[in-house]
């Protein structure tokens, strides 16, 4: 991915976002689809603008703790919603 | 030794021990104070007595920094201390002050006299007079190892130890500054020393580090220096903020409990770095060096500081658990921890791998100093151990029961007993040590075939 | 650490330089731990915490996403424009992203504006402690990143636009998580 792309893949997840939220949708679905777009357009970055495609290891290391902080954010999410 | 003005280390060095057996001995008083309260009440009040112990603590820890630079700064920069007379002139300052300190608590002179009265304020209550004494020592210090610095040979190792002095340096001089609403004096109070071991002194304290191991193991100094880049930046960034998890307690708005909480939790971050840097340093080494009683320190250090400055640090640095657990034993536990095995074993690891070079012995396997090691490591851990069982239960009986603080002192009449006992175990194991590094001109044990072998093939440095 | 010494692998394969690895490592913690802290004590207060982000306009953060990694993107593109040494290029560029910077930081403060003439502090709400103690960390870091991009753009070799484009990309990347989080969720 160039980072043309990268950017215009980001654009569109953040308007997805923002379209979420002008629907003003509410419940635990909505913030994990929420949450998701978050974890893509973190990976995005990772990947694209700082480079880490070019370092495997390093980027298989950054995904798995980004995905754990997803999980727990999301986990937190769904609790929040059963409250 | 390859730098005549190194010796210049010997009597810093000197002087730090003798505070440092003033230092435990107040200690062991303390000690028993706890256990039976009315000692000595008439004639050194607790409050004076522990103001001698955490004072004397301070000055020859910072002593013994400055004996340390005195000796590592000359190898580093590769040329000889710029002026003797006036590191000579520094300790007599300093000694001066420091007598003029003991002399002015114990008797209680000058009471309220501007110049020479004591400031009252806790462990910054030195006289004025005595204050300015502290910051021209300082000044006289900075002149004297930065210009040997700036003239020879630059390293990282001499490059961040110079910053985490001259920033202690700094940061003393808030000490000048005295407001009268309490609040105000007790935050800036908290800005000498706990921005000092907090983030300064763990400069000076990976500087040394790397330089033992450097020495010590013979890995390359080009891989001692990336991890020491690395720990001082992780020190820096944890510890400036991590110092906010004092402030709300202290008046401070409440955002300080957040800040400050995950901050602080990142301060294990260097202390982690720096025990996988000396073990991974003696791993890849190259050298066997024959001292083995400062390798023996320097692990430990790394070791314990980890566990009593890391572990113990991070086990009441969350607001919701200090605002419990604030200001009780538990506190002390890591207090006492923290400082042993940062700085008291940093310092005790210079002075062990310095002193038989200064003294020219050899091959100085040191077998009483490594018993003293284990004597006052144990102890100091049991000591631990024991305040921290004691800080739970005071945390609980009197912080969340209500129960009022004497009563909650009776229950723990046999913790402190048993404190007691482990202080007696350090302090025999510090005068053991101290008798260890400034006494025997040869070793006690002769050492067996392998170990005279490989003293003969490696040469001491 | 023997993979340390070998130049494709360990510490050598993270693109730029070491020391900004460490500082983008620790910042990502101390935000990774302030997110997660945030929703945690929203469980504590579902209500109180979506009434407070109602005070919040979401579509002109939205526009500072947009805003940010527009930006980032500008300064990837100064970056690969420096590897190819095309230093007006880069120049062009890196004040690009550096005048979106500034206009990210004045749509933030008209946001603070707002909430201040409303009478909203950080004591209003454990939600503003929050909100402000994470923008407000942020909002400084796209000041130091705006800095660091003036100074790359000035000594702008290949190596110090990797460094300090990597600074400038954390930044967006802490925005990506904490947008969402903080004015999206209910």
């Amino acid at each position: 991915m160039t980072a043309t792309q990268g950017w215009l893949a980001l654009v569109i997840l953040s308007g997805g976002s923002t379209l979420i939220a002008w629907w003003g949708g509410t419940g635990v679905l909505v913030a994990l689809a929420i949450l998701t777009l978050a974890w893509a357009k973190a990976q995005i970055v990772l990947n694209v603008y700082l480079g880490l495609s070019e370092a495997p290891g390093w980027s298989r290391g950054f995904a798995l703790v980004l995905g754990l902080f997803m999980l727990g954010a999301m986990g937190l999410a769904v609790a929040a919603g059963a409250v | 030794m390859k730098y005549q003005t190194q010796k210049i280390a010997l009597i810093y060095f000197a002087v730090a021990l003798a505070l440092f057996a003033v230092q435990v001995t107040m200690g062991l008083i303390l000690g028993w104070i706890y256990v039976s309260p009315n000692f000595l009440s008439e004639i050194l009040p607790f409050n004076i007595g522990r103001m001698l112990h955490t004072n004397s603590l301070v000055v020859w820890l910072l002593v013994g920094f400055f004996g340390a630079a005195y000796y590592l700064i000359p190898e580093e920069a590769e040329r000889e201390i710029h002026s003797p007379l006036l590191a000579y002139l520094q300790l007599g300052i300093l000694v001066l002050g420091t007598a003029g300190v003991v002399v002015t608590y114990l008797f209680n002179l000058f009471d309220g006299n501007f110049l020479l009265g004591n400031e009252g304020r806790e462990f910054i209550e030195q006289p004025r007079w005595v204050k300015a004494g502290i910051v021209i020592a300082a000044l006289i210090f900075l002149y004297n190892v930065s210009l040997t610095v700036l003239k020879g040979r630059k390293t990282a190792i001499s490059n961040i130890l110079l910053l985490g002095l001259w920033l202690l340096a700094l940061l003393f001089l808030f000490a000048f500054y005295n407001p009268a609403n309490l609040a105000l004096d007790k935050q800036y109070w908290w800005f000498i020393v706990h921005l000092w071991v907090e983030a300064t002194w763990e400069l000076v304290m990976a500087s040394i580090l790397a330089f033992l191991m450097l020495k010590l193991t013979g890995v390359d100094r080009e891989v001692v220096e990336k991890w020491l880049y690395v720990i001082a930046a992780l020190a820096l960034f944890s510890g400036i903020l991590g110092t906010g998890h004092h402030y709300y307690w202290i008046g401070m708005p409440s955002y300080w409990q957040w800040i400050g909480s995950i901050f602080s939790t990142l301060e294990i971050a260097p202390f982690f770095a720096m025990m996988a840097f000396a073990f991974v340093m003696v791993w890849k080494g190259r050298r066997d060096h024959p001292n083995k009683a400062a390798l023996l320190w320097s692990l430990g250090c790394a070791v314990t500081a980890f566990f009593g400055a890391g572990v113990w640090g991070f086990l009441h640095t969350l607001h919701g658990v200090n605002y419990y657990t604030h200001g009780t034993q538990i506190t002390a536990a890591h207090g006492h921890l923290a400082f042993y095995g940062a700085y008291v074993m940093l310092n005790l690891a210079m002075f062990t791998y310095a002193m038989p070079v200064l003294r020219g012995r050899d091959p100085y396997n040191q077998v009483l100093n490594m018993a003293a090691f284990w004597l006052m490591t144990a102890g100091m851990a049991f000591m631990t151990f024991t305040l921290t069982f004691a800080g739970t239960i005071q945390t609980h009986m009197q912080r969340v029961e209500g129960v009022d603080f004497m009563s909650v002192q009776d229950q723990l009449w046999i913790f402190y007993v048993m404190r007691f006992g482990s202080g007696v175990a350090v302090v025999l194991g510090a005068y053991i040590l101290i008798y260890a590094l400034a006494f025997p001109r040869r070793e006690v044990v002769k050492p067996g075939p392998v170990q005279s072998h490989k003293s003969a093939e490696t040469p001491a440095e | 650490m023997s993979d340390d010494t070998d130049p494709e692998t360990g510490f050598y394969a993270l693109p730029g330089d070491l020391m900004m690895w460490i500082l983008i490592i620790s910042e990502l913690i101390v935000f990774g731990a302030g997110l997660m802290a945030f929703m945690a004590v929203r469980l504590t207060d579902p209500q109180g915490f979506t009434a407070a982000q109602g005070h919040l306009d979401a579509t002109a953060a939205g526009i500072n996403t947009i805003v940010l990694v527009t930006s980032g993107w500008l300064a990837a593109l100064a970056q690969r424009a420096g590897a190819a040494g095309q230093v007006a290029r880069v120049r062009l560029l890196l004040a690009s992203a550096a005048a979106l910077g500034a206009l990210f930081l004045w749509i933030k403060m008209q946001e603070y504006a707002a909430k201040s003439a409303i009478g909203i502090d950080f004591e209003t709400h454990p939600f503003f402690t929050f909100y402000y103690l994470l923008t407000g960390f942020h909002a400084l870091h796209v000041v130091a990143g705006i800095v660091i991009l003036a100074l790359v753009g000035w000594k702008a070799t290949p190596r110090n636009l990797e460094v300090g484009t990597a600074f400038w990309h954390m930044v967006d990347l802490v925005w990506v998580l904490l947008f969402p989080i903080i004015y999206l969720l209910r």
